[in-house]
């Protein structure tokens, strides 16, 4: 490995009107090295790196490549020095085929091409990004996601790519889809190629980098290396405190009286019925991977999804949801995975967010006026640490952490009685993490039934009172309390029917 | 997003930003409003005249309302009612109908109060159809288009394309013709309805609900507002007014025909474009969740003035027309500037 760092920034600083978005940050990276870039939501991690990918030429500060002092303008310009980014959001088109989508700007194909050409000419990035097995003329959307982030890689690579820059590539994926992401980079990294790998997965972080750069406050506090650091050490960095423990401690005890019983529930995406009970204050984790029918089961329980059979009893009623408004007033609260998509209402007030699902209860003969529902959602956001002088900013603004907590905070206003949670903490940063877990905890004590379904291995490990697993749309196995231990939960969510592993 | 909205220890910039943007629009249509006054005491005879304000403001009125309906279906991001004339046609020859011959029965000819519950009847039917189909998840533009196809056909069908009159004295006068403290009676109408649109919106949980579904209607059905009702209901009250106007019209003309939205209406022919027009220029989003009936009456009161000035210079209606579509091209413009970065964009 060169000591000569093919991409070295030194004292960046980046100022947006009155926000100080990165005050001082230094960063390197070395021909094929793996460079983690950690930091919690607003620490300046975004803004780094689109000043790394040319995407933001107004920064000061010196940026150098191969040791000389460079200034792009706009990413094509960063692109023809080798550096290009995979973002969260892919960019293909959904249409094509893969090997058209690898292709697309056309830059290395002559005017008239056939697919099969095409195809050919795909095969050895595929090939290097671990898409073996895929046809290059199948069309996009029907890869899953996991095998879209590759092929987007792929393409970066098609344009000699030196430098490679992946925002989160695991953030929507699965355990098994985020190994093959791994082992992707570190094959890449094996090649030659340099990655700046940036995630809040802190695991997958301590498993691929060799250096770690952390950025707090838009300042970085200097490269650790990975082998001299514990995930503690490196999350007291992040946030320049202690995190004493990230997860609350689980209940002494739970109560026998099932709350909501579930029997026979059929939704799309699971392969044979499903039927399980919840316990008054439980925290019930249902653990599996994309695809394996534990988010499916839990928004059929919301009636966000249409079940073929089955019936829920709650309070002694038996009913099956036909839409979220029924489930609504049953008291089933159902927080989605994409707040983006259907747990916010981004452009509108924070406080009408979180009065959003109980307007009957803030207002009088249909008619509000303002101070109950002024009263209603500065105690709601207090309750879940809201900052209550921002009430009346769009959600948009707030960063992901705080919009997940507007998100999961709404549904206390109909002071539900069953809490359906759907990834409580997708693209949340480590602080909001542990005050959301913080916040369930709270909740199950106070007598609220929560159930929350993820594929964070971390979480479903430490959280819940007790876990379900589920593989390929069925339910494997159910576990209690203290004997929830991780490599049991991750067989069986990856590979239940196989003695060996994969 | 950028680092501005991520970035969550800065509020007031934040804030700064959110006033910004809300008021922008605003002040731009207030100080053309401003320019076009001043330039019209200077330069246009005839301006500075009660008379003439009279007849902006009746004028605005007439759209004004159309257009107060159609903000609840563009604000609840079912996009545009484009059934607006063809509404209007088939409710004013009810009406008309109503007071020339009774629906057949002698008895009823001339009686308001029937003429004027048949014709918004219609205008409930064709509202609560449309909405319906929309709220079903059908496109709105592709909905009632349809719908005034069909509506328009059914309006010139039953009048047999026809003029229909009916003779003064008649109990609508004071409704078409008629005022009340200096001020026309659509004028007053307007100024009510306005005013309860707005309480509606801004302070029942209808309202709310409006901004809610329009945001993210995938937010607002997991949150038990579907927007199968709300479209049903935007879609009625829109039609509402559109027969609402179009009753006050026939009242005016004392006759009907099927194709008055299209030629005769107000002074800048094509009604549908003259309030699409005026809920755009009054800086509506047309994603919905961002807007509100001010706004709206405002854009009306704005285009009134604009085609007034051009009438008092002597423009005849070509050119006019062509005014309204530069003002839609103009507020999308402005609108796209200032509302970049707007989540109500999304």
């Amino acid at each position: 490995m060169s000591t000569n760092p093919i991409l070295k920034i030194s004292k960046v600083s980046r100022t947006f009107g009155a926000i100080q978005a990165l005050k001082e940050a230094n960063f390197e990276i070395n021909e094929g090295e793996i460079m983690g870039l950690v930091g919690e939501n607003g620490a300046g991690k975004s803004t780094l790196v689109k000043i790394i990918s040319g995407f933001d030429p107004g920064f000061k500060g010196s940026y150098q490549i191969n040791g000389k002092e460079v200034k792009f303008e706009t990413p094509s310009q960063a692109e023809e020095s080798g550096i290009a980014i995979a973002q969260q959001e892919l960019s293909l088109i959904p249409n094509m085929s893969v090997a058209e989508n690898i292709f697309l700007t056309g830059a290395k194909v002559k005017k008239f091409a056939t697919l099969n050409t095409l195809a050919k000419m795909a095969r050895p990035y595929l090939d290097e990004v671990g898409l073996t097995e895929v046809d290059p003329t199948t069309r996009i959307n029907l890869l899953s996601v996991g095998e879209q982030h590759l092929v987007e890689v792929a393409r970066l690579i098609s344009r000699e790519a030196k430098i490679l820059i992946l925002d989160e590539p695991t953030a929507a994926l699965g355990e098994a889809e985020s190994r093959r992401i791994l082992e992707m980079v570190e094959r890449l990294a094996a090649n030659g190629k340099s990655i700046i790998y940036v995630s809040h997965r802190l695991d997958e972080i301590f498993k691929i980098t060799k250096r770690i750069t952390i950025l707090r406050d838009g300042v970085s506090q200097g490269i650790q290396e990975t082998k001299d650091i514990d995930v503690n050490k490196l999350v007291e960095i992040m946030l320049g405190r202690e995190l004493a423990n990230m997860f609350p401690s689980k209940a002494d005890h739970i109560s026998d009286d099932p709350k909501l019983e579930v029997k026979e529930l059929w939704p799309d995406g699971v392969l044979e019925p499903v039927s399980f009970s919840a316990f008054k204050g439980e925290i019930l984790g249902l653990s599996g991977q994309l695809g394996s029918g534990a988010g499916e089961v839990l928004a059929s329980i919301a009636g966000a999804l249409q079940s073929r059979s089955g019936s829920l009893t709650l309070n002694g009623e038996t009913f099956l949801p036909k839409s979220p408004s029924h489930a609504i007033k049953k008291k089933i609260a159902y927080c989605s995975s994409d707040r983006k998509k259907d747990g916010l209402f981004l452009g509108r007030p924070i406080f009408e967010n979180l009065t959003s699902p109980a307007l009957g209860a803030i207002s009088k003969y249909g008619f509000n006026f303002g101070s109950s529902e002024d009263n209603y959602s500065r105690n709601l956001a207090k309750e879940f640490l809201i900052d209550v002088k921002r009430m009346h900013d769009e959600s948009g603004l707030l960063s992901g952490g705080n919009q997940q907590k507007v998100a999961l905070g709404k549904w206390l206003s109909i002071k539900p009685d069953v809490l359906l949670v759907n990834e409580p903490t997708r693209g949340v940063d480590v602080g909001a993490k542990s005050e959301i877990y913080q916040r369930m905890r709270e909740l199950a004590a106070r007598g609220i039934t929560i159930i929350f379904a993820s594929t964070d291995i971390q979480e479903i490990t430490y959280l819940p009172d007790r876990v379900i697993t589920f593989y390929r749309g069925m339910m494997i196995d159910e576990h209690r309390l203290e004997k929830i231990k991780t490599p049991v939960i991750l067989k069986e969510i990856t590979d239940p029917f196989n003695e060996t592993n994969l | 997003m950028s680092a501005i909205i991520e970035n969550n220890q800065l509020p007031f910039s934040a804030k700064f930003l959110q006033f910004y943007k809300d008021r922008t629009l605003l002040a731009i249509l207030l100080s053309l409003f401003a320019v076009m006054f001043i330039y019209g005491i200077f330069f246009t005879e005839n301006y500075l005249t009660i008379t003439n304000f009279k007849a902006i403001i009746r004028d605005a009125a007439l759209y004004g309302i159309m257009a107060i309906g159609l903000t609840f279906v563009t604000l609840s991001g079912n996009f545009f009612l484009l059934s607006l004339k063809e509404t209007a046609s088939i409710c004013g020859v009810t009406f008309a109908m109503g007071m020339a011959t009774g629906f057949g029965s002698p008895d009823l000819a001339g009686n308001f109060l029937v003429s004027l519950l048949a014709a918004l009847a219609v205008g409930v039917v064709s509202g609560v159809i449309q909405g319906y189909f929309v709220g079903m998840g059908g496109n709105p533009i592709v909905v009632t288009l349809g719908g005034a196809g069909i509506l328009y056909g059914i309006g010139a069908w039953w009048s047999d394309n026809l003029v229909i009159n009916f003779t003064r004295p008649h109990d609508a006068e004071w409704l078409g013709t008629g005022s009340f403290l200096g001020l026309p009676s659509i004028t007053w109408s307007f100024i009510l309805i306005a005013i309860a649109a707005e309480i509606v919106l801004r302070h029942t949980n209808f309202g709310r609900k409006v901004y809610l579904v329009g945001a993210n209607k995938a937010a607002g059905k997991a949150t038990g507002h579907e927007n199968f009702s709300m479209a049903i209901i935007v879609f009625t009250i829109c039609s509402v007014c559109c027969a609402f106007v179009a009753v006050a019209f026939v009242a005016q003309m004392d006759s009907a025909q099927s194709n008055y939205f299209s030629a005769e209406f107000g002074s800048s022919g094509d009604m549908t474009i003259l309030v699409i027009a005026t809920v755009m220029v009054g800086g509506n989003s047309i994603m919905g969740g961002y807007g509100s009936t001010l706004r709206t009456s405002l854009g009306a009161i704005f285009i009134a003035m604009v085609d007034n000035m051009m009438v008092l210079q002597g423009f005849n209606s070509g050119p006019r027309i062509v005014g309204v579509g530069l003002m839609i091209v103009f507020s999308i413009i402005v609108f796209g500037l200032f509302a970049k970065g707007s989540r109500a964009q999304e």
